[in-house]
């Protein structure tokens, strides 16, 4: 190969730069300050001066977030199975709306309008109207309750199980911008791939099963990395339906929790919980490539669907 | 993009099934915000609560909301936070992925995994040392700040999905367009980056979506009242409206309205480009 000119280079090393820069300050140098100081004694007592606790007791972080944090197991337990919802829940409904709204009938285009709009005006917006909806007192969900139950008064957001249930649900199923990259892959889908199916006898389902499906993975791996991974950092819908209570803890909430909230400003423990998730993070990317590897069989669908 | 020539059939059962979820859709989407419109035209909410409609209308929530509230203030802080970010947050990654994609060099594979690591880098587990450049660098409490973090935040995503759109560019039209003496920086201004920007705009309009959401920085790193952006202004309505509902159901209208609007004008856009310039709006 022949070396490269000057203006290539320089060329290369402009275009790269910012987002390098970006990436060393932002994401590089805090992400070894987290590894460090999760090593670290580090609260309201010495915040200017983490302190490293010594070779013998350099668990010590570890030990107390694993042993004694009451909330740690419940947060990672909560995270990993919003995370699973999102891969296994979230986006199964996205790809199934995709499709209904694929098909050319009367109505589709307004109806795949009006589903984005819950996506427009914020996840904390949305929070906030479901947590009047849970309201005891005004919302609507305890009268629908009281049908079955006839005394029920209570708050389902204060009712251990149900909390964690009512808050997927005030999430899991607004998917419009999911359901819409879905929708552009599949017309992106070559007419003719479709007719040659059609030819075949394949129609409808058996053609959305076999032929449309495994032309769009490329796109359902990708937002399938985006919903496990949101579901997995799940705080929003924490924050302003449940603040933790009733057993509905996230692994980003008692983050914030013991580095900010906390009277005691624990850094060092909070820096600990953030190794763990990210190390959790990395399981999570692992599975989505693992459920989405190659298949040798389906290899000819893949490359033809890399589009859009 | 080619328009269809043949008109799919489709089956009786295939349109029944399909119109139940679009159905579904429907309800999914109107059911809360229908809600939500009608329980703030009730006096009070407690008195007829559920899906009772309002014995008589009453907008003193809507007429104090706009006299105190200044919803259009943080609506623009909103706007121009997630706004400027995302320019320059799009610009940078499309200009590095652009270079990744077509240019080989050595640490290009080293540049790629750095990069797709950060997708799994939680910013919330970056709390505290980005709290701290935050002060360091004088900007606490500032738009700013916010915009910063917002730019740097997300690069794994705008950088995956521009970088794939790159890949599907053919490499004729480089060639062509150095052959005629387009040099680098002009090859991709004129030739390249016009043709990704359906990738561009996608990842341009997830990113002002999410950076529109953010709830963690925004409460983090903004103190003054007048700066929030409107995930944050939300939060303290529990508190502002204690036990005035009419008058919190209209602010909550009142602080949807603005996307919903804006959504309505620009849906045709918008949707062109979350779908990679496939599905015209």
């Amino acid at each position: 190969m022949k070396s490269l000119s000057w203006r290539k280079r320089g060329f290369i090393l402009a275009f790269l730069a910012p987002t390098l820069i970006c990436f060393f300050v932002f994401y590089l140098y805090p992400i070894v300050t987290v590894f460090l100081t999760s090593f670290c004694k580090w609260d309201f007592s010495n915040i200017t001066s983490p302190q490293f606790f010594g070779i013998k007791e350099m668990w010590t972080n570890y030990k107390y977030i694993l042993q004694t944090y009451p909330f740690f197991w419940e947060g990672l337990r909560n995270s990993v199975i919003w995370s699973l919802l999102g891969l296994f829940l979230q986006i199964p409904i996205a790809t199934i709306f995709a499709l209904a709204f694929s098909r050319k009938m009367k109505g589709v285009k307004i109806a795949r309008n009006i589903f984005i709009i819950p996506n427009m005006i914020s996840t904390a917006a949305m929070g906030m109207i479901f947590l009047q909806l849970y309201s005891p007192l005004y919302g609507v969900v305890n009268p629908v309750i009281r049908i079955f139950k006839k005394d029920f008064t209570e708050n389902i957001l204060l009712l251990k199980g149900p909390a964690f249930w009512a808050l997927t649900f005030a999430y899991i199923f607004f998917t419009g911008t999911t359901t819409l990259m879905i929708l552009g892959n599949i017309m992106a889908v070559p007419e003719e791939v479709r007719e040659a199916a059609m030819l075949d006898g394949a129609s409808g389902f058996k053609q959305d099963l076999y032929i449309t499906i495994p032309m769009i993975k490329g796109t359902l791996k990708m937002v399938s990395i985006l919903a496990a991974t949101s579901g997995f950092l799940l705080y929003n819908e924490v924050f302003f339906l449940t603040k933790g209570a009733a057993g509905t803890y996230s692994i980003s909430y008692i983050i914030r929790e013991l580095a900010i909230t906390s009277p005691k400003t624990q850094f060092g423990r909070a820096n600990t919980v953030a190794v763990i998730q990210i190390l959790a993070g990395m399981l999570i990317i692992l599975l989505v490539n693992f459920i989405y590897r190659e298949r040798k069989q389906k290899k000819r669908y893949n490359e033809v669907g890399e589009g859009a | 993009m080619k328009k269809r020539k043949t008109v799919q059939r489709e089956s009786a059962v295939t349109r029944v099934v399909s119109y139940v979820f679009i159905g579904l859709s429907l309800i999914i989407a109107l059911v809360p915000l229908i809600w939500l419109f009608i329980s703030s035209l009730k006096e009070d909410p407690l008195a007829r609560p559920g899906f009772q409609l309002p014995e008589s209308i009453c907008i003193d929530g809507y007429i104090s909301t706009f006299r105190d509230l200044h919803v259009m203030r943080y609506f623009g802080n909103s706007m121009l936070i997630a706004g400027v970010s995302v320019i320059i947050s799009v610009l940078m990654i499309s200009m590095s992925a652009y270079v990744v994609a077509r240019l080989d060099f050595k640490g290009k594979k080293l540049i790629n995994a750095m990069l797709y690591s950060t997708m799994f880098i939680p910013a919330t587990a970056l709390t505290y040392p980005v709290y701290n450049l935050i002060n360091r660098l004088g900007i606490y409490n500032t738009r700013g700040a916010l915009i910063l973090i917002y730019a740097c935040s997300g690069i794994a995503i705008s950088f995956f999905v521009i970088k794939n759109y790159y890949d599907n560019i053919p490499r004729d039209l480089e060639d062509a367009a150095r052959i005629d003496g387009c040099g680098y920086v002009q090859t991709w201004w004129h030739v390249i980056a016009p043709i990704a920007k359906p990738g561009i705009m996608t990842a341009g309009v997830l990113a002002f979506l999410t950076n529109w959401n953010e709830y963690y920085w925004a409460s983090l790193v903004i103190i003054d009242r007048t700066k929030l952006t409107v995930p944050a202004l939300l939060s303290t309505f529990t508190t502002s409206f204690r036990t005035n509902y009419n008058g919190l159901f209209s602010a909550m209208v009142v602080i949807i309205l603005p996307p919903i609007l804006l959504y309505c004008i620009f849906s045709k856009y918008f949707i062109e480009a979350l779908s990679g310039g496939a599905v015209k709006g």
